[in-house]
């Protein structure tokens, strides 16, 4: 192409393309999404592959993420230290895994992961209530949020431990008709 | 046996002791484990009494399969346990080659998975994935970092393989990288694709999967007309004798009043059957004739709609419900899939959160409702059942009286010659009468539905249900009082009207039905513009200049109510097809009418409708929506066959007017012919291919059938397997955390290093299998 960009080398920029289901274009143009959440921290030339990390704060405050209920989850699940400090290769995958082009099975690995809260591998009756109350803004009263707890465990558990594990969750996703359609950001 | 099973237990000890991350993983099980295993302190809870010798034995094997409770590899378990199908007799018998088969190399590979490592489950599914060097880099669950690694491992073994390989590998790649850069462009051709994202954004899926719904059909509309274009209009045009007087006289056409009605001009067009004459195609034979291509563009049609339906519909079938409501899941979809992550405005996620909330607080009431229903007595189900027959009398005195009001309205319009509102009217009665029957019977039985006790989902169901059959049923009586009216005009015998009036109305059956079809599009038309225009607009001009008046509150912004519109799409696409053969041009009529009524659907929807409280079932409606298509194809078909069979064509207008009916076209067609061909067209139209063919499709129906419940109780089987196993696999860590603790406390204990395990003890009261029966005498 005829622009020259000097913030990724061309290899990087390849490699970025093999890797995310972005074009160039799109990495290019989400480095200045990246930049312009803190200009003064993130360089404009990633050549040198610099370590620079975004904290959770700046992150959830872009507008794609702001209305989530799930955003501080989503971030952490992506992130190294898994405290929500995202470097630009995480935020480029996050970015990634939540586009339109991602397949079934690597967004349920993703959700399982944003779903469990207390990183257990397993989503208990405790994340599922976490979930829950952040869902409806914890507007349901407590016995509510009690049924649909049970009843959630009871259609999805399968192997009877009363806790959802990966393949259970798997297993629920593949069924679902809209999980590919409402579990995508558009950036 | 004794000694063998201790030898075994020896190295069971021996070999895990020192596997601290073991112990450490199942650590948080240990606290649990008591609590959730109630019943099986002494025994496999799947192992049958008098094989418990054979436990022992069977515990080595296990050592790599243990950690296996790590996610991901839980589905590798029931067949880890298979090759000792005969130990643990948690299996039902039979069953083993039902088991799925493993990886191979994936039993060694225990991944350091500690609770806190946030890529640890990814590891593990990476772990099982390592070698596949065709799973694309980006579907990888890695960070980018080893993503990036792995891409340069690969390209690396790239340069050891030839560079024949290479190339190839590195041509596939862009060939791939090629072809989802186009799929990415067309898909995004997509007309009114933005403004269905924002449709979405703004009203949920479920008005969405309407306006897709819509889009579909101008699809297959534009699909139809290139067919009659190509077959029928374009011959036609091409081919016909210009010396033919056209049949128009002056005092005919009555300007705007000939579009509405049909007559005049149009009546002579080529919107109309009596347009098209048989013109033999120069140099194509007896068999190349305008009748034939008619005969085959409507054929193809009718095929390619019937072929494109059935396939949606099975698909949609096939996710949706094919598993049933044993399997419902409707609570975690609600849960997991609840949430639009694409949603960035404030008040499109409150909206949201409103209409989660309240979706889960039906689905509650539902469950309540099904609760309360288990436990009517009998005297409150006679009663209700009493209510449910009345009211469901009251729906067919309804639709009896709706046909009759068809009826009345067919027989009763004549032609007027004389005025202009005067004929519009008498012409426009059948379509007024069944285009309000249409309208107001489905609100109708959305109320009476309210009263008769049913789950809010059933309600749905079931005015949706009433209500296809009321627009389907009315169109068919319509259709066979039209039928019945042309027949006794036929026996009064009316006076010929002069020969010089060629494609006059009197003599051409198939013209009166064509422009019956054509009032019934353009009045459905009509209807939904006059609609929006004089209903909608005003309703919410009325709302919002007087919000404090208590009728404006009572009545209220209108919601999208999704299954009517769709059923108003689905009656225009029937009506369409079946006046397809008498009025070739209405498709393209139908894609101009469905194109604007997108626009005014649009327009209806952005500034008189508000976002409905509760959310729609898309997905599981529109496999209904286009069952119900079919249904309409069908009654298109069965209408077109009849008329085609037992009514002989008119003899001075059409396509057909050589020959008395159409097959003999066709079969004149076939005799031009060679014999052997001639025959085989000749077998396979005759009874003796029918009857065979029928007893096939019978003997394949059952085979599926019998395959279909045969699956549904291995899938019952596998599900109590998968619990089993899981128990088993629980009481197996148990025993084995248990076995390392006593072994430890015992060592440090400084008792003997004897590792027998007479002397162990479970705390929680259980006794290995293999101690009682050497401890009995």
């Amino acid at each position: 192409m005829g622009n020259k960009q000097t913030i990724f080398t061309d290899e990087q920029l390849d490699a970025y393309q093999d890797c995310t289901f972005f074009t160039r274009k799109e990495i290019l143009r989400l480095h200045g999404r990246y930049h312009e959440l803190a200009p003064h921290l993130v360089p404009m030339d990633y050549t040198e592959e610099p370590d620079v990390k975004l904290p959770l704060a700046l992150i959830v405050n872009m507008p794609e993420l702001k209305e989530n209920p799930f955003r501080n989850r989503i971030v952490e699940s992506f992130s190294e230290d898994g405290l929500g400090n995202l470097s630009f290769n995480d935020f480029v995958d996050m970015f990634s895994v939540l586009s339109e082009m991602a397949p079934r099975e690597l967004k349920a690995i993703y959700a399982f992961k944003i779903y469990d809260f207390n990183v257990d591998n397993y989503i208990c009756k405790e994340d599922l209530e976490k979930t829950l109350n952040k869902l409806t803004r914890e507007e349901l009263t407590a016995e509510e949020v009690n049924l649909v707890c049970e009843k959630s465990i009871e259609e999805a558990d399968l192997d009877g431990d009363n806790k959802l594990s990966f393949a259970d969750f798997e297993n629920m996703i593949a069924r679902a008709p809209d999980f590919l359609s409402t579990f995508h950001i558009r950036i | 046996m004794a000694t063998r099973g201790s030898g075994n237990f020896m190295r069971l000890v021996s070999d895990d002791s020192n596997a601290s991350t073991l112990t450490e993983d199942f650590g948080n099980h240990q606290e649990e484990l008591p609590s959730t295993l109630p019943g099986e302190q002494e025994q496999l809870p799947s192992t049958l009494p008098g094989e418990q010798e054979q436990l022992p034995s069977a515990l080595p094997g296990e050592q790599e399969q243990l950690p296996s409770t790590l996610p991901g590899e839980q589905e590798q378990l029931p067949s880890a346990l298979s090759g000792e199908q005969e130990q643990l007799p948690s299996t039902l018998p039979g069953e083993q080659e039902q088991l799925p088969s493993t990886l191979p190399g994936e039993q060694e590979q225990l991944p350091s998975a500690l609770p806190g490592c946030h890529r640890g489950l990814e590891e593990e599914l990476y772990f099982s994935r390592k070698w596949d060097p065709n799973l694309p880099l980006k579907n990888l669950p890695l960070s980018m970092q080893e993503k990036r690694k792995t891409r340069e491992q690969r390209q690396q073994s790239r340069h050891i393989i030839d560079c024949c390989e290479s190339w190839r590998r590195s041509q596939q790649h862009m060939r791939k990288r090629l072809r989802e850069q186009v799929a990415r462009v067309i898909w995004g051709l997509q007309p009114w694709s933005k403004t269905m994202h924002k449709i979405e954004g703004k009203f949920g899926v479920g008005v969405k999967s309407y306006f897709t719904f819509l889009r579909y059909l101008i699809y297959l509309n534009l699909l139809h007309c290139l067919f009659i274009g190509g077959l029928a209009l374009a011959p036609a045009l091409l081919f016909r004798d210009k010396n033919k007087p056209s049949g128009l006289t002056a005092n005919e056409s009555r300007g705007a009043l000939d579009l509405l009605l049909g007559t005049g001009f149009v009546e002579h067009s080529p919107v109309f059957y009596g347009f098209y004459t048989p013109v033999s195609i120069p140099h194509g034979g007896l068999c190349l004739n305008t009748p034939l291509l008619f005969l085959a563009g409507m054929a193809a049609v009718l095929m390619l709609s019937a072929v494109m339906e059935l396939r949606r519909t099975v698909i949609g079938y096939k996710h949706t419900w094919l598993l049933g409501n044993r399997y419902n899941l409707h609570m975690c979809y609600k849960v997991f899939c609840g949430w639009d992550f694409c949603i960035q405005d404030p008040n499109s996620a409150r909206l949201k959160h409103r209409l989660i909330r309240n979706d889960i607080r039906l689905e509650l009431q539902e469950e309540s409702f099904h609760q309360r229903v288990s436990q009517r007595t009998f005297r409150q189900r006679l009663q209700l059942y009493f209510l449910r027959g009345i009211l469901n009398f009251l729906v067919l005195t309804l639709l009896a009286g709706s046909f009759s009001l068809i009826y009345f309205a067919t027989h009763i319009s004549n032609k007027e010659k004389e005025g202009w509102i005067l004929p519009l009217l008498y012409e426009y009665l059948p379509s007024i009468s069944i285009t309000v029957v249409n309208v107001l019977l489905p609100h109708l039985f959305r109320r009476i539905a309210a009263f008769e006790d049913y789950s809010l989902t059933w309600q749905v169901n079931i005015t949706l249900v009433r209500s296809i059959f009321l627009k389907l049923a009315t169109l068919g009586m319509f259709l066979l009082f039209l039928h019945q009216k042309d027949l006794t005009f036929v026996k009064t015998n009316q006076p010929p009207e002069p020969p010089a009036k060629l494609n006059s109305s009197k003599n051409c059956w198939e013209n009166e039905f064509g422009k019956e079809m054509y009032k019934l599009v353009v009045f459905d038309f009509l209807a939904g513009g006059l609609n929006a225009v004089l209903l909608e607009y005003p309703r919410k001009l009325l709302v919002e200049k007087y919000p404090s008046c208590s009728l404006v509150k009572a009545i209220g912004k209108q919601s999208f109510l999704i299954p009517f519109h769709v059923l108003d799409l689905v009656y225009s696409q029937t009506v369409t097809w079946v006046g397809l053969f008498y009025s070739p041009l209405l498709v393209h009529i139908s894609v101009i009418k469905l194109l604007l009524v997108f626009y005014i659907k649009k327009f209806v929807l952005f500034h008189c409708c508000v976002p409905a409280q509760r959310s729609f079932r898309g997905s599981q409606s529109s496999v209904l929506f286009h069952f119900t298509l079919l249904l309409g194809l069908l009654i298109a078909v069965v209408t077109l066959s009849f008329n085609v069979t037992m009514r002989t064509s008119s003899q001075d207008c059409g396509p057909f007017v050589n020959y008395s009916s159409i097959f003999n076209m066709t079969s004149s067609c076939v005799g031009t012919l060679p014999s052997p061909v001639q025959r085989t067209i000749h077998y396979f139209t005759s009874e003796a291919f029918a009857l065979p063919l029928i007893l096939a499709e019978i003997v394949v129906l059952t085979s599926f059938v019998s395959q279909g419940r045969a699956n549904r109780k291995a899938i019952e089987r596998l599900k109590e397997m998968l619990i089993m196993c899981s128990a088993d696999k629980r009481y197996l860590v148990k025993k084995h955390s248990a076995w390392l603790r006593t072994l430890k406390s015992s060592v440090s204990a400084g008792t003997c290093e004897d590792a027998r395990p007479t002397a162990l003890k479970d705390p929680s009261g259980f006794q290995p299998l293999l101690l009682r029966s050497v401890s009995t005498p």
